[in-house]
């Protein structure tokens, strides 16, 4: 492969603290310098003047829907979805078919993704047997193929015992607990936030204590095994102050936020369609704006997307039926923007980059020499949401016709130009 | 470009609402001929079982001179893979012009409309909106009083699982009169507050204040879900009895959309007392049916 040289963009790599106009050169997939300026003899030259350099962007919350579910994505679509929204890497949910809970699976996700060839691909695998609350995976073995990180995504856990016995087995294998919080019992069969909105238009709500408590609980096991917990898609202002109390009493744990639980509220179900039913729900704005408060003062460690495709026909049915969640990949980057157009990008890069590949503890997160070569760029460009461009096959998303500030340019993995000036 | 449909109170302003009361009354005094649908293919499309409010459809229909189709609860294909979309594209190709519908689902009404070139009108979806039953109440205002505005009406019981309740308190803000909601925390939680809604526990404290009183029905699997403790402990608070009847105001009217349970919230002494007006409220409810097919498919006439 020959060298290739980023000349020109403005280099934002919070691991350095490095934000200056620079040349990157790559060489054999790896960061081989970033200078003020550099010639290279035979190197392509990719000019990225006028725009940003970064860290590749990884968002450890995606779910790929391959085995069981390739009408709804693949591991294929899913890559090129990633990389067409700037990222290169994922972190895929093991709630496929059957769920990621042998070394087997890991395995086959891991070939699927390198057969795919684009964005860097982590499984994550279940915490219990089948994502049925009660037999603990092995996680050993799971680690050993290849998982990363350990998550019943989707499924909260029911019982504390059961979870509290992974989180002590699991405490000296490497990779979090990706907890997803919402209590069934009170969720209920709500299908939206349980608020004025679903009274006045007599929907089933889930009230936003479904997820605070299951959010306290599995901090308090964290802090209680050792085990590092990350706590998936907060969506409730408590939520937060309830990450603050563990981060005080020194718990290992992390958490995530998603685009549309910071931009969008729960006044979106007026003409009952599922287009923007997700779990947890779209909450109060009074929650939306403390999460985006949350992400300045620091209380935040990632942004996720928990992108999560689905067919038009599955978005089509009623509202208790329709499935929850919406392709997120290809929107991210201008949706965060947009809900934060005054976070300072070094800010912005740690979230999308440096957090994710520490809480995962996976390559990648610094443009240091010597780092793979996984580089986002992008620029501050007006453009506006199309789902039908989507290279997902969930064509689904709330945010259909927004226009957002920011769009990915190319992305760049292992050294390789994997995209570059999607439409 | 869809045709007008009545999905709830808020597809009407309080002219048309007025319009619709005001003919619904004519029609009472004089029924009409029996050709304002003619040629008009109407299909009641109930997928919950209903008896008071299909037969009073029905009947409006027939009394309007409409061509009637009536699809029994789980005839319909769908849920068998048929869309929605499938269902409306289907009926509007057999020429069908008016589809009448009850859901358990609240909002069915709404994703049929957006595909139906047509007319929809909602006969109750799930715990949203009931508008025919809310003008039909509206009507046996009007009659009582000769006027809404200004009223003070009190919606007692189970707001929070009620269509009935959700259409008549936007119906009763639209006309103008002043609403007070009646019950339990957890059969109506404080987020039912709402510009205009006033929200009280205590019946007692406001019977001598209202002019009407609706009563909505208990359903006793309110106890096994844990929301009522029993039925004792909710009628000791709110079921209308002979004491309480004797706190409201000489003029003063009681309604329930039915069907009612005695005994539970209401007591026998209440069907004997001047102001029940539960068959008068039936007997509307054809009238305001039929002047609604007339408003949807044939406009405002002069």
């Amino acid at each position: 492969m020959k060298p290739l040289l980023i000349r020109g963009g403005r280099v934002v790599d919070p691991s350095q603290g490095i934000d200056a106009v620079r040349d990157l050169l790559v060489r054999d997939g790896i960061i081989a310098a970033l200078d003020e300026h550099q010639a290279v003899d035979g190197a392509d030259v990719f000019d990225a003047t006028g725009t940003i350099v970064t860290p590749g962007f990884i968002d450890m919350h995606v779910h790929l829907r391959e085995p069981g579910q390739t009408h709804k994505e693949s591991i294929a679509s899913g890559s090129a979805a990633a990389v067409a929204g700037g990222f290169t890497a994922v972190a895929c949910m093991p709630n496929t078919e059957p769920a990621l809970d042998s070394p087997a699976l890991i395995a086959e996700v891991l070939r699927l993704a390198h057969e795919a060839g684009l964005a860097r691909i982590y499984p994550v695998g279940a915490i219990t047997r089948g994502r049925q609350g009660k037999e603990l995976a092995p996680y050993w073995r799971l680690r050993d193929a290849g998982a990363v990180a350990f998550s019943d995504d989707g499924a909260t856990i029911a019982s504390a015992r059961v979870l509290r016995q992974a989180a002590l087995y699991a405490r000296d294998v490497p990779g979090v607990f990706i907890s997803h919080c919402e209590d069934d019992d009170l969720k209920a069969l709500g299908v939206m936030n349980e608020g004025v909105h679903s009274m006045q238009l007599g929907l089933a709500g889930s009230p936003g204590l479904a997820e605070d408590i299951v959010v306290a609980r599995d901090l308090l096991i964290a802090g209680e095994t050792g085990k590092p917990f990350h706590i998936a898609h907060l969506s409730t202002a408590m939520s937060i102050e309830l990450m603050k109390f563990a981060r005080a009493q020194g718990f290992a744990v992390t958490c995530e936020v998603t685009p549309h639980h910071l931009l969008l509220g729960d006044d979106r179900f007026e003409r009952f369609r599922a287009d923007a039913k997700v779990n947890p729900p779209l909450r109060a704005e009074l929650d939306a704006a403390a999460l985006r408060a949350a992400v300045r003062d620091g209380a935040i460690d990632a942004f996720a997307t928990d992108h999560a495709p689905h067919t038009r026909e599955e978005k089509a049915q009623l509202l208790s039926e329709a499935p929850a969640g919406f392709s997120g990949l290809e929107v991210a980057l201008g949706a965060y923007a947009r809900a934060l157009p005054d976070l300072p990008l070094a800010r912005f890069v740690e979230l999308l980059s440096c957090n994710p590949a520490r809480i995962l503890g996976v390559p990648g997160g610094s443009l240091r020499a010597g780092s793979p070569a996984d580089i986002t760029i992008f620029a501050d460009r007006e453009w506006t949401c199309d789902p039908s461009r989507f290279r997902s096959l969930g064509k689904n998303t709330p945010f259909a016709g927004v226009t957002f500030p920011r769009k990915a340019l190319a992305t760049i993995v292992g050294g390789r130009i994997v995209m570059q000036g999607v439409g | 470009m869809p045709e007008r449909s009545l999905l709830d109170l808020d597809d009407l302003s309080s002219d048309d609402i007025i319009y619709i009361l005001d003919r619904a009354t004519r029609f009472h005094v004089a029924p009409p001929e029996r050709n304002l649908l003619r040629d008009i293919c109407v299909v009641n499309l109930f997928f919950e079982a209903s008896t008071r409010t299909f037969t009073s459809f029905a009947i409006a229909e027939q009394r309007v001179g409409a061509d009637i189709v009536a699809l029994p609860p789980g005839s319909s294909s769908l849920g068998k893979g048929e869309t929605i979309a499938d269902t409306a594209i289907t009926l509007a190709a057999m020429g069908v012009r008016v589809i009448v519908t009850r859901h358990p689902e609240s909002g069915f009404p709404y994703r049929l409309a957006e595909s139906f070139d047509g007319h929809v009108i909602n006969a109750g979806d799930g715990r949203h909106a009931h508008p025919t039953q809310a003008l039909l109440d509206l009507l046996t205002l009007a009659t009582e009083f000769g006027r809404v505005a200004g009223l003070k009406v009190a919606l007692v019981g189970d707001i929070l699982h009620s269509r009935v309740a959700r259409s008549n308190v936007i119906g009763l803000r639209r006309l103008g009169a002043e609403v007070i909601l009646v019950g339990p925390q957890t059969l109506l939680p404080d987020a039912m507050a709402r510009a205009g809604v006033r929200i009280e526990r205590d019946l007692d404290a406001i019977l001598p204040e209202v002019d009407a009183l609706m009563l909505l029905r208990i359903q006793r699997e309110r106890i096994a879900s844990a929301v009522l403790p029993s039925l004792d402990d909710y009628a000791r608070n709110y079921r209308l009895d002979a004491p309480r009847l004797a706190k409201l105001q000489p003029h003063a009217i009681v309604m329930h959309p039915g069907p009612y349970n005695r005994g539970i919230e209401l007591t026998e002494e209440v069907f004997a007392s001047s102001g029940w007006r539960y068959v008068q409220q039936v007997s509307h409810g054809v009238y305001v049916r039929m002047a609604v097919l007339d408003f949807l498919v044939n406009g405002r006439s002069a």
